[in-house]
This record gives C-alpha cells, sequence and structure tokens, in this order.
C-alpha cells in the first residue's frame, strides 16, 4: 500500500453512513414495498430507480455549482478554502456527468426501450437490476470522500501526474478512481444488455429503420459505450496500480509518461460526450415530432448523422490535448477530424427545424425544453467549431470559454433534453401529467438562469480568466461578469425548486393520464399509464415508423375509428421474470472488492470477501428458477 | 404593443448589446483579443474568421426557428393534422454541402498558422529562455546570459525569443495571452514556443504583460501567476548585466537578515553572487536575486511591498495555501530582518 490507506473500521464508518442515508432515502420513497423494489428486475422500475437516484445526485453537484459560484462571486472572497473549492470543480463534473446525466439517460433507456420496441421486458431483467445496483453502490464509495474530508480535488480528468501518490497523497484520488472504475462497470453491462434488447427484442415488423429515433440514439451510445469503457477502465487499473503498487505508468521518474493519462482518458472521453448528448438528441426528436404533429424530418438521415458522430467521436480524442505539444502534424488532422463532426450535427440541427416547420406546434412544457434545446446546443456547437481550431483552442483551452462552451452543451443540450424528456414522460410512468403552469415557470428561470450564467463565461473566457481557479484578483476586470453568473446560478436553483415541487405535485395531485397522453407516435402510447407490469398483454406487430400514429390516423390525417391495440388476455398467464436478490448481493461483492484498495492492513482479505460474495451470487444467480 | 413600447425596448436591448461587447473587448490583463504579437495576431485573424462564420450560422439557425415557432403555432381549437413530411432530399443535401464549404474557409487559414507557429528560428538568431513550472511558481532560466529568475520573465523587445518548457513537478500550462496561445508544461516533456517581442513603449522598467498557469496543478493552481516584462534594448542589457551583482548590505538589519538567509533560507532558495548561489543542486524555492525590483510576490499572489513580505515570510501558508515554506518559526524581529535583506539590498538600478 503506498499511499491513501484506511483501517478497516475508518472505512467502513463512511461506507455505513452514506449507506443509511441511500437505503433512508429509498425506504421513505417506497414506504412498505422496499423489499419488492431492491429484488426488482422490472426494467421499469430499475428505470425509477436510476431516475430518482440521478436526480438525487443532481442536488449534490448542483450544490457543488452554487458553492463554486459562491465562492467566485467576488474577487479575493474566502468563503470557501482553495481545497474544498478544488474539491467541489472535480465532484460537480464527476458527479453531473457519471451520476447525473449517464444515469438519467439510462433511466429513459429503461423505462422506454422495451415500452418503444413493443418487448415485455430487456433481454437480460437480472442483469439491468445488477447495473442499477452497482452504479448506486460506485456513487456513494465516491461519496463517501465527503466524510473523511478527502473530497477528490485533482479535475475530473484526473491529469497525470497530479494524481501520483507524491503530489496527492490522501485517498481523494482513491475515491474517484475507486468510484469511477465501479460506475463503469455499471455502465458496461447495461451497455450490452440493451445492445442485445434493441436487436433481438423488437417486436415483429420493426426492423432497424422502422424504430423509433428514440431507439437508435440509445443503440448508438451503447456501441459507444461498449467500445470506449473499457479504455478507461484500464487507465484507472494503471493509475489504482501507481497509486498502490508503486508501479510508474504515468511516473516519469520511472520512465512512465504522463501524456499517456490523456491519451486513454480522452479515448474514453470524447466518445463519452457524444454517450452523454446522443440519448438528449434522441428525446428531442420523439418531443418535436410529437407537438408539431409531424413526423421527424429526414428520419432516416438522422440515424445516418447519429451513426457518423458516433463513429467520428473516436478520432479526435486528442482535440483536448492541442496545447500539450503533439506538433503540427497532429494538430491539423486532429483539428481536421473534429471538424468533420459538425456536418452530421449541423444535418441535425437543420432537420430538427424544418420538422417544426409547417407543423401545428404546441408549447408544452416538453416542447419548450425541446426547442431550447436546438438553439442552446447550436450555441455549444459553434463554440466547439472554434475550438477545433487549434490556433483558437490555444487561446481558449482551459479558459472560461471552454466552460461556456461545455456547458451549453451539456446543460443547455444534454440537460435541457432529459427534463424535456421527463415532463413528456411522467405521465406515462406515473399515470399522472406534471403541472404546465409550474412547468413553464421552471423552464423560463432555467433558460434565463441559465444564459445569465454561462452566456458571460464567453466574455470571462475572452477576458483570459482561466477555469479551476478558486480565487481571482480584483483588478483583472472580471469582477462584473462573475457577478453575473453568480446570480444566474441561483436563479437556476430556483427552478430546481420548483420542479421538485411540480414533481411532487404530478405525483399527487397531477390531472390523470390516460395511455396516449400526448397523442403519441410510438408504441409507448399504445398502453395505459402507467403501463402494465407485462407492458403489452400481445406482442405487437409493427408495419409503419411511428406504428401507433399509423394505427390513429389514415395517410389523409383522418381519424380511423376504435383504434384498440390492447387485447384482452389474462394477465396470470403471461410469464414475467421474478424477483431476484441476487444482483444487489453480486453488487455489493462489487463493492466489497473496490473497497478492499482502500483498507490497510488486511486490504486483499476484504477483496477477497467481496470476490466470494461475487462468485456465491453467480451461482445462485444461474441456478435461481425464473 | 404601442410604438412607444418598441422603442423603449429597442433602446434597452441596444444599451445592453453595447454594455457587452464593450465589456467582452475591454483591454484587460489578460485579454486575449488585444494581441500584440504577430503571433497573438495571426491567432486573432482565424478567430475573426470563425467568429463571423459563427454568427451568421448562429442565425441562419435561430431565424428558422423563430419564424417556424410564430408561424407554425398551434391555433386554439385546430384540431386538424398537418401534412405528414418526412424529408426532402435536396434541402437535406444542401445543408450537407454548405458546412463543409464554411468548414473548409476556417480550416485553411486554422493549418497555415498551426505551421507557421511551429517554425524554429534560424539558429543563433534567438534568445533562448527555459521556462520550468513548479507548484505554483515559475523558474525562468536563460543558459546564454547565466542568468535564473523567478515569476518575472523580462525580455528585450522585437527579439527572437525561443522558450522551452518544461515542469519539475506536475502538468502546468504557460500563457500570456497577449502574446498568442498557451503550451503546457509537461514533466518528462520539452515543448518550444517561439515569440517575436513587441516594442517596448518609453515606460522605464518596462511594459508588464500577465500571464497564468491554466492548468490545474493542485491547490494553489489559481495563485501560479506571472509577468512577462518587455524593455527597450539597452534597458534589457543593463538589467541582465547587474542582475547577478551580489546585494548592498548597509543597515545593520539587512546584515542580520543576510545572516539568517544564509543559514535558513539558503536551504531552499538562491540570490546570485551570494554563497547560497554556490551550492550544488537545484533550488526547490524560487530564486530571490533581485528580488526588490519585483512588482509582486508569491508568484503574483500579493504586491510587492514591507507588510505584504511580511505575513508571506512568517507563514506563506497564510496566503498562499500549500506553500511548501509555510512557518518557519521565525520571530517578527528575525521576518522584518530578512525582508530588508531580500528586499532593500537586492534593489538594482538599471
Amino acid at each position: 500500500m503506498e499511499c491513501g490507506g484506511f483501517t478497516f473500521l475508518e472505512m467502513m464508518k463512511p461506507l455505513a453512513i452514506v449507506f443509511v442515508i441511500a437505503f433512508g432515502i429509498l425506504a421513505v420513497c417506497t414506504r412498505r414495498d422496499m423489499w419488492s423494489w431492491i429484488t426488482t428486475v422490472d426494467h421499469k422500475r430499475v428505470g425509477i430507480l436510476y431516475g430518482l437516484s440521478a436526480l438525487l445526485f443532481m442536488v449534490i453537484g448542483g450544490t457543488e455549482a452554487l458553492l463554486m459560484r459562491t465562492q467566485l462571486l467576488m474577487p479575493n472572497n474566502e468563503f470557501l478554502s482553495a481545497k474544498i473549492y478544488n474539491g467541489m470543480v472535480t465532484m460537480h463534473g464527476t458527479t453531473m456527468i457519471f451520476l447525473v446525466i449517464m444515469p438519467l439517460s439510462a433511466a429513459f433507456f429503461n423505462y422506454l426501450t422495451p415500452l418503444m420496441i413493443g418487448a415485455r421486458d430487456v433481454a437480460f431483467p437480472r442483469l439491468n437490476a445488477l447495473s442499477y445496483w452497482i452504479f448506486l453502490f460506485g456513487g456513494l464509495l465516491m461519496h463517501c470522500s465527503f466524510i473523511v474530508n478527502q473530497i477528490p480535488n485533482s479535475g475530473w480528468f484526473g491529469y497525470a501526474n497530479l494524481t501520483s501518490c507524491q503530489y496527492t497523497a490522501d485517498a481523494s484520488v482513491d475515491f474517484w478512481a475507486m468510484g469511477l472504475q465501479v460506475l463503469g462497470l455499471a455502465s458496461l453491462i447495461a451497455a450490452i444488455n440493451f445492445f442485445v434488447t434493441i436487436l433481438n427484442m423488437r417486436a415483429p415488423g420493426m426492423t432497424l429503420l422502422k424504430m423509433p429515433i428514440f431507439i437508435w440514439t440509445t443503440l448508438v451510445t451503447q456501441v459507444l459505450l461498449i467500445f470506449a469503457l473499457p479504455v478507461i477502465t484500464i487507465a484507472l487499473v494503471m493509475i489504482t496500480f501507481d497509486r498502490k503498487f508503486g508501479t510508474g505508468f504515468f511516473n516519469p521518474g520511472q520512465g512512465g509518461d504522463v501524456l499517456m493519462w490523456q491519451h486513454l482518458f480522452w479515448v474514453f472521453g470524447h466518445p463519452e460526450v457524444y454517450i452523454l448528448i446522443l440519448p438528449g438528441m434522441g428525446i428531442v426528436s420523439e418531443i418535436l415530432a410529437t407537438f408539431s404533429k409531424k413526423p421527424l424530418f429526414g428520419y432516416s438521415v438522422m440515424v445516418y448523422s447519429s451513426c457518423a458522430i458516433g463513429f467520428l467521436g473516436f478520432a479526435v480524442w486528442a482535440h483536448h490535448m492541442f496545447t500539450v505539444g503533439m506538433g503540427p502534424w497532429a494538430n491539423a488532422i486532429f483539428s481536421a477530424a473534429t471538424m468533420l463532426i459538425a456536418v452530421p450535427t449541423g444535418v441535425k440541427i437543420f432537420n430538427w427545424i424544418m420538422t417544426l416547420w409547417g407543423g401545428h406546434i404546441r408549447f408544452t412544457t416538453a416542447n419548450l425544453f425541446a426547442i431550447s434545446f436546438i438553439a442552446m446546443f447550436t450555441m455549444g456547437g459553434l463554440s466547439g467549431i472554434m475550438h477545433s481550431s487549434p490556433p483558437i483552442d490555444s487561446q481558449h483551452q482551459d479558459s472560461y470559454f471552454v466552460v461556456a462552451h461545455f456547458h451549453y452543451v451539456l446543460y443547455g443540450g444534454s440537460i435541457m433534453a432529459l427534463f424535456g424528456g421527463i415532463y413528456y414522460w411522467f405521465p406515462k410512468i406515473s399515470g399522472r401529467y406534471m403541472n404546465e403552469t409550474l412547468g413553464k415557470i421552471q423552464f423560463w428561470l432555467y433558460m434565463i438562469g441559465f444564459n445569465l450564467t454561462f452566456f458571460p463565461m464567453h466574455f470571462l473566457g475572452v477576458q483570459g480568466m482561466p477555469r479551476r481557479n478558486f480565487t481571482y484578483a480584483a483588478d483583472q476586470g472580471w469582477n462584473l461578469w462573475n457577478l453575473v453568473c453568480t446570480m444566474g446560478a441561483y436563479m437556476t436553483a430556483v427552478g430546481g425548486i420548483v420542479f421538485a415541487v411540480n414533481v411532487l405535485y404530478g405525483l399527487f395531485r397531477g390531472k390523470k393520464a390516460v395511455g396516449d397522453d400526448w397523442n403519441g407516435r410510438t408504441l409507448e402510447w399504445a398502453i395505459s399509464s402507467p403501463p402494465p407490469i407485462y407492458n403489452f398483454a400481445v406482442e405487437p406487430t409493427v408495419s409503419h415508423l411511428d406504428e401507433w400514429w399509423h394505427l390513429k390516423y389514415d395517410e389523409n390525417g383522418k381519424r380511423r375509428p376504435g383504434v384498440e391495440i390492447e387485447a384482452h388476455v389474462d394477465p396470470a398467464t403471461i410469464h414475467l421474470p421474478g424477483p431476484s436478490y441476487f444482483p444487489i448481493l453480486l453488487a455489493f461483492g462489487i463493492l466489497l472488492g473496490a473497497v478492499g484498495f482502500f483498507v490497510t492492513p488486511g486490504g486483499l482479505y476484504v477483496s477477497l470477501v467481496g470476490v466470494v460474495l461475487m462468485i456465491g451470487s453467480s451461482y445462485g444467480w444461474a441456478f435461481e428458477k425464473t | 404593443m404601442n410604438a412607444k413600447l418598441v422603442k423603449y425596448l429597442v433602446g434597452i436591448v441596444s444599451v445592453g448589446l453595447g454594455a457587452l461587447l464593450s465589456g467582452c473587448f475591454d483591454v484587460v490583463p489578460m485579454t486575449t483579443v488585444h494581441p500584440v504579437t504577430q503571433e497573438g495576431a495571426d491567432i486573432m485573424t482565424v478567430y475573426k474568421i470563425t467568429t463571423w462564420i459563427s454568427v451568421a450560422i448562429f442565425f441562419a439557425v435561430s431565424i428558422p426557428i423563430c419564424i417556424a415557432l410564430y408561424r407554425f403555432r398551434e391555433k386554439p381549437g385546430d384540431e386538424s393534422i398537418p401534412e405528414q413530411v418526412h424529408g426532402n432530399a435536396f434541402l437535406e443535401f444542401l445543408w450537407t454541402v454548405i458546412p463543409v464549404v464554411l468548414l473548409l474557409i476556417i480550416a485553411i487559414p486554422t493549418w497555415q498558422v498551426i505551421f507557421k507557429q511551429a517554425k524554429p528560428f534560424p539558429e543563433g538568431q534567438s534568445l533562448k529562455v527555459e521556462v520550468i513550472g513548479h507548484q505554483w511558481w515559475w523558474e525562468f532560466r536563460y543558459p546564454e546570459l547565466g542568468i535564473v529568475t523567478a515569476n518575472e520573465l523580462h525580455l528585450p523587445e522585437n527579439t527572437n525569443i525561443t522558450l522551452d518548457l518544461t515542469s519539475a513537478d506536475v502538468i502546468h500550462s504557460f500563457w500570456v495571452p497577449r502574446f498568442g496561445g498557451k503550451v503546457d508544461t509537461v514533466p518528462g516533456h520539452n515543448n518550444p514556443m517561439y515569440w517575436v517581442t513587441p516594442t517596448a513603449s518609453d515606460t522605464p522598467g518596462g511594459d508588464y504583460y500577465q500571464g497564468q498557469c491554466v492548468e490545474l496543478c493542485g491547490l494553489s493552481h489559481a495563485l501560479m501567476r506571472f509577468q512577462a516584462v518587455i524593455h527597450k534594448k539597452d534597458e534589457f542589457d543593463r538589467w541582465a548585466k547587474t542582475y547577478n551583482e551580489p546585494p548592498k548590505v548597509v543597515t545593520s538589519l539587512e546584515k542580520k537578515g543576510d545572516q539568517i538567509f544564509h543559514t535558513i533560507c539558503q536551504a531552499c532558495h538562491a540570490i546570485s553572487g551570494t554563497a547560497s548561489a554556490q551550492i550544488p543542486g537545484p533550488k526547490i524555492g524560487p530564486d530571490l536575486s533581485n528580488f526588490g525590483n519585483r512588482r509582486t510576490l508569491g508568484a503574483g499572489t500579493l504586491e510587492n511591498n514591507q507588510e505584504n513580505l511580511f505575513k508571506w515570510v512568517k507563514d506563506s501558508t497564510s496566503v498562499k495555501p500549500g506553500s511548501l515554506m509555510g512557518n518557519l518559526g521565525l520571530d517578527d524581529e528575525s521576518v522584518r530582518a530578512v525582508n530588508a535583506y531580500i528586499r532593500n539590498s537586492t534593489v538594482k538600478v538599471y
């Protein structure tokens, strides 16, 4: 053990605290039904668990952002210490990416994939539950760092060799690295599950080019995950070996190279960006089509451009490294590849506009979020094109211009789309609508607050303010815009509270939903809201893209009489996979395996107990009667 | 909406936009849009092209959205179904090709600037400076002049400079925005950077341009600033000539400081021309030769005056978290003596 160790009891204390908090929340939310949620393998319930966890992590990540903005409210502020501020920087990024956007997207994958392709469940229901529990435990492990006051503080991309024992002696890097390692496993398992589900479980007649566009973006996302995650897994193994066993992969003193970390991280990290945005693109495509009462414009081109974005996403990682000294040829080539991505992305943007064009647009909250996605994502994309030019990037890299850029893409883009998705599918999931007035209040608070926070960051970047600075001098000309940014952030926080109120309102007081809640186009609207546990009583047969719309309307837009997809079948005759507690046991084994890396002495034995638990529960799993 | 209200709104919007633009283009110390070197100006050219194209695209996207939202909003009570248009091959072809053309307009000057900036000066026609990043300060070495200094990079005007960047510990990034782009200082690597310095104004003591580390490098990353100082050629020569002269120790306080410096401080710091500079091996703290002439202390953290220096030497971590020097346990009198020595006695007139 080179650095960052705890005794067994020191390590158990924070774990116990985070587990009590997490399962306390679960107990409150599920009331007396907790055991059935712990053992559930129903894709809908797993989806809800993912969504709830992601929203709770969003509260944590958002609070971190507010603390940072408060610190930067004025120059030379002493609200946060340098150590805490750097911790907030790191954990805000890590949390929002790995514990909010990814699992919130996963919530939609889980809930919607089987419904949209006309299936009873995902291909491997227990694997699905397993991936959720691994995800939760990974997130909890990472947050143990707060309780022992060793918050990860080397940035969300943890550049070597700042993460080495020499420069970070406490366990903060270990919480980050092992947390991500566990989270990566969860995503990988889920990715394989959805990949198989989408390719194998589609209703008869639903050929690949008749799948809803959201299913397509889901499929591309899973492929990206399957290829990108192994790279970060290896990189995290290497950093863990460097720290725990004294290897020197990233230590120049031992013949290692710090830039190798950057290459490995961004070979994962750039596809990751598309992993975060593609689900949002799919959601927005569905919402815009529904609320324009028109099919998605250029469906097949949208499919091809999603695939092109996914493919090119693997060829541009080094544009994060234009300033590390790769030489002119590497910079020129990666710059060209990066610019190419603008082409399929631009096509998408214009196709969305043309989806609105000529439609009958309804301004529901969901649609407002979707429309704002187009505008915000375009702005993020345009500043992205600026950075694709290495000379410009050399002025913008690691300045607030970059902070503005990726928040326009990931917040104005992904998060806005995901909120749109929540408003859109909430009636399907809960059986009740959210309140539209509250929704619109939240939307405007978000829209204005977001732009007030992040648009001035372009100015700060142009004025040379570096990112990740816990303080700045008063004579730099950065005071005004920082103040404005902070005010915008507070405004968004109010929007967040309105959203929370709206969710509760929707759950308990919302207008009852029936089934086809928005005059939808895809199969999930053909069944009741919330859907029965078996989804479709009889497997639907598909003949068209937007099958449900075709069942409702003829070619001339005339409503067909009496659409009925719900055949009457005795639910008792439908075979569903039974509940299982092996997934959570197996996930706990994996957590223990990771915890062993923190414990000294005797860490090996803790990990071995974890391995025994993994093998034992796999055995039980394999021979379980379903 | 009546005409007066519209006028009022237009007024607000134009004042707002004016404020935005002026805020953006003020000449603040770290501005990226007021370059003073050819390198910076080359970047600015690409930047301008790209910005205008981006603005044009933004309007090409946002205007159709606004029109669509206005024209095609659902009229109350209208339950009819619009025509179900599935696509248009020609339009989709068009907006695949137009971006390609626009990107080429950005790409060509981009590539030109990349290769131009990577081109070294001919051998022997530039001043060499080694830049070494440390947690959290900058070391500058002039091998041809035999000078080692810290946190203030003194350079002659209108001269080719070849910078050789590396790091003593973790990755940092070296950036003087008004001179051009940044280059990372990477441990185990040496990155080159080429500058032609701008003309100096007549200000005695040179023109100060601010720089800062822009790669998260640990606790006090935010406090790793530096200055590039451009001198008239003769002024630079005088600076270089006097730099290594030993400090003038006159007062008794300075003498006491000299003593303390050469028992305690010299373990980490050196002052040229004294015994501290004779100790072999690299120093872990910044070189303090000619410290009295520096405008700031603690790598740009505080103004260099008696009061701040006292605070710094007493306990540097109170100013800069994680600073290695920390509290050395010196009593107030000793701190004042050391300050007198490193601040007063090292001032050199050039």
